[in-house]
């Protein structure tokens, strides 16, 4: 297999955005394919989650194609619902690690702002089985389950959750990308609104508008794919037998670093899918980043803020950057190319090794990709 | 009384799921009818507050585990007093499963069929004592 660089990086600010996802979608594709010098790639993959009811729009790949002036580039679309972006990223890297392409420009994005709330939780819940979904369960219905057992199981404390949310808006308010501006305080995350108890609120991500893109390609360059691994599990959250760490991140993680030929030590930030507060502790501890039962601590004793051991979500994470569903998995991607790269703005960290995590669905098929800047 | 659940059980790995599914979620194979006991322990509960279109708010959810493995989703009337690992029965109403606190006779039934031998029964109902005081589980 050939060694797969990262070329060129770009995406929209995310949050309520008024321009239609195609214009999303170029804004980033654009900045990416400038950002390496690039005017065709060999190669197009597109990830989004469901432009087919979110805006109406179907055969997406040769729709974005069209629009971007790419329509003679040979396209496809890649969904694993919200880790779209993630598993397009991984449909790039093997065509140019197969030696397939020379360049692939990968590009996610999804709007759904201009629907109702109702309209975008029904539409997102879709990817739950189904009959969990006919007793009302919703993505934050299911995380409310879980996060309940994890404060049960492992003695996780709702400070140390809080703490999450706090850490991730303060980072956001350095990033002129991110859908949040504002920090928030302990006692406001506590005493926001009960969604699905004991998930409030500010422990939950938004509903955002935005695109992420990225070009790979076989030549060197400053930022190396090391390795990417995914990781699956049963639609059901009954068919599991573990309700407080998930396997399909254990086995995503287990298989990039695999690739990569080195463990969680060598990493020295790290984007993880914060769709909830307490996914981004069970996620510090199935990527292996922290020993089991230490999230919660580690994360109150400040060693994964920006200035810490340990920065996860630089960026400010699904829960203040914005979750705009098929861009995330990208957004997270191109956050750690400008980290690696000095182009983080505001929120520079000295870090080689980066690592970028995805959940698609409730944690049904999850992806990790590490970076390096060798 | 308690009630049964239809259920199905992979002929390859043996576990059971429920509702009954046509194949094992981790096996391409047919499962096989079963049925288990519609009684098990709460794994973890929540309480919706803006639960989806033609569900009443608050809405309480529960996953148990029923006695027999496999893990069960379902509806329930109240959280009060519930915790993670207390006992409850599941009954269907309208083919909507929920969960309620077990009575006290029926917990007492379920421990003296569970229980084969005179020594087990006298151990049972003890140790059923003794999780009820200890987990602090109201009577229903």
């Amino acid at each position: 297999m050939a060694d797969v660089w990262i070329a060129g990086a770009g995406m929209t600010r995310i949050g309520r955005r008024s321009e239609p996802l195609q214009e999303l979608m170029a804004e980033a594709a654009l900045t990416a394919l400038g950002a390496a010098g690039l005017e065709q790639p060999d190669a197009l993959v597109v990830a989004t989650m469901n432009p087919e009811e979110f805006v109406g729009d179907g055969n997406f790949a040769s729709n974005v194609a069209s629009y971007i002036g790419l329509a003679e580039v040979p396209a496809i679309r890649i969904e694993t619902a919200t880790s779209s972006g993630a598993a397009a990223f991984y449909a790039g890297f093997v065509q140019v690690a197969a030696g397939q392409r020379r360049s692939v420009l990968v590009v996610g994005g999804e709007k759904m702002t201009h629907l109702p709330t109702p309209r975008v939780s029904e539409l997102i819940g879709r990817s739950i089985d189904p009959y969990e979904r006919s007793y009302g369960a919703t993505m934050p219905a299911l995380a409310g389950l879980i996060t309940r057992a994890l404060i049960a199981r492992q003695g996780i404390t709702l400070r140390e959750m809080a703490q999450v949310a706090v850490k991730n808006h303060a980072n956001a308010a350095r990033n002129p990308y991110a859908h949040f501006r504002d920090p928030v305080t302990v006692d406001e995350v506590l005493r926001s609104r009960m969604v699905a108890d004991p998930l409030r609120l500010l422990h939950c991500c938004p509903i955002s508008d935005g695109a992420a893109a990225v070009v790979l390609t076989a030549e060197r360059t400053a930022v190396r794919v090391a390795g990417v691994g995914q990781g699956t599990d049963t639609l059901a959250v009954r068919h599991r037998h573990d309700l407080v760490s998930f396997r399909a991140t254990q086995e995503a993680a287990r298989s990039a670093f695999a690739a990569a030929g080195f463990g969680p030590e060598r990493v020295d930030f790290a984007e993880l899918h914060d769709a909830f507060a307490s996914f981004e502790l069970i996620a510090l501890e199935d990527v292996g980043l922290v020993p089991p039962g230490k999230a919660g601590h580690i994360t109150l004793d400040g060693e994964t803020a920006i200035d810490g051991r340990l920065p996860v979500n630089p960026s400010g994470g699904l829960k203040a950057r914005g979750h705009p569903l098929a861009a995330t998995g990208l957004a997270q991607i191109v956050e750690c190319v400008w980290q690696l790269t000095g182009r983080a703005e505001g929120r520079q960290l000295d870090g080689r090794i980066a690592l970028a995590h995805s959940i698609g669905g409730l944690a049904t098929n999850n992806w990790v990709t590490l970076l390096e800047r060798p | 009384m308690i009630e049964t659940i239809a259920a199905s059980r992979c002929p390859r790995c043996h576990e059971m799921v429920a509702p009954p599914a046509m194949y094992c979620p981790r096996h391409p194979v047919r499962m096989v009818p079963a049925r288990l006991p519609g009684v098990g322990e709460i794994v973890s509960f929540t309480t919706l507050h803006s639960p989806p279109e033609g569900f009443r708010s608050p809405l309480n959810l529960a996953l148990v585990e029923l006695e027999g493995g496999a893990r069960f989703f379902c509806h329930g009337a109240q959280t009060r007093g519930l915790r993670i690992g207390s006992t409850v029965a599941i009954e269907a109403i309208d083919d909507v499963y929920y969960f309620s606190h077990i009575g006290a006779l029926d917990r007492a039934r379920l421990f003296w069929r569970r229980a084969g031998r005179a020594g087990d029964r006298v151990n049972a109902i003890a140790r059923s004592v003794v999780k009820k005081v200890w987990k602090g589980t109201p009577r229903a």
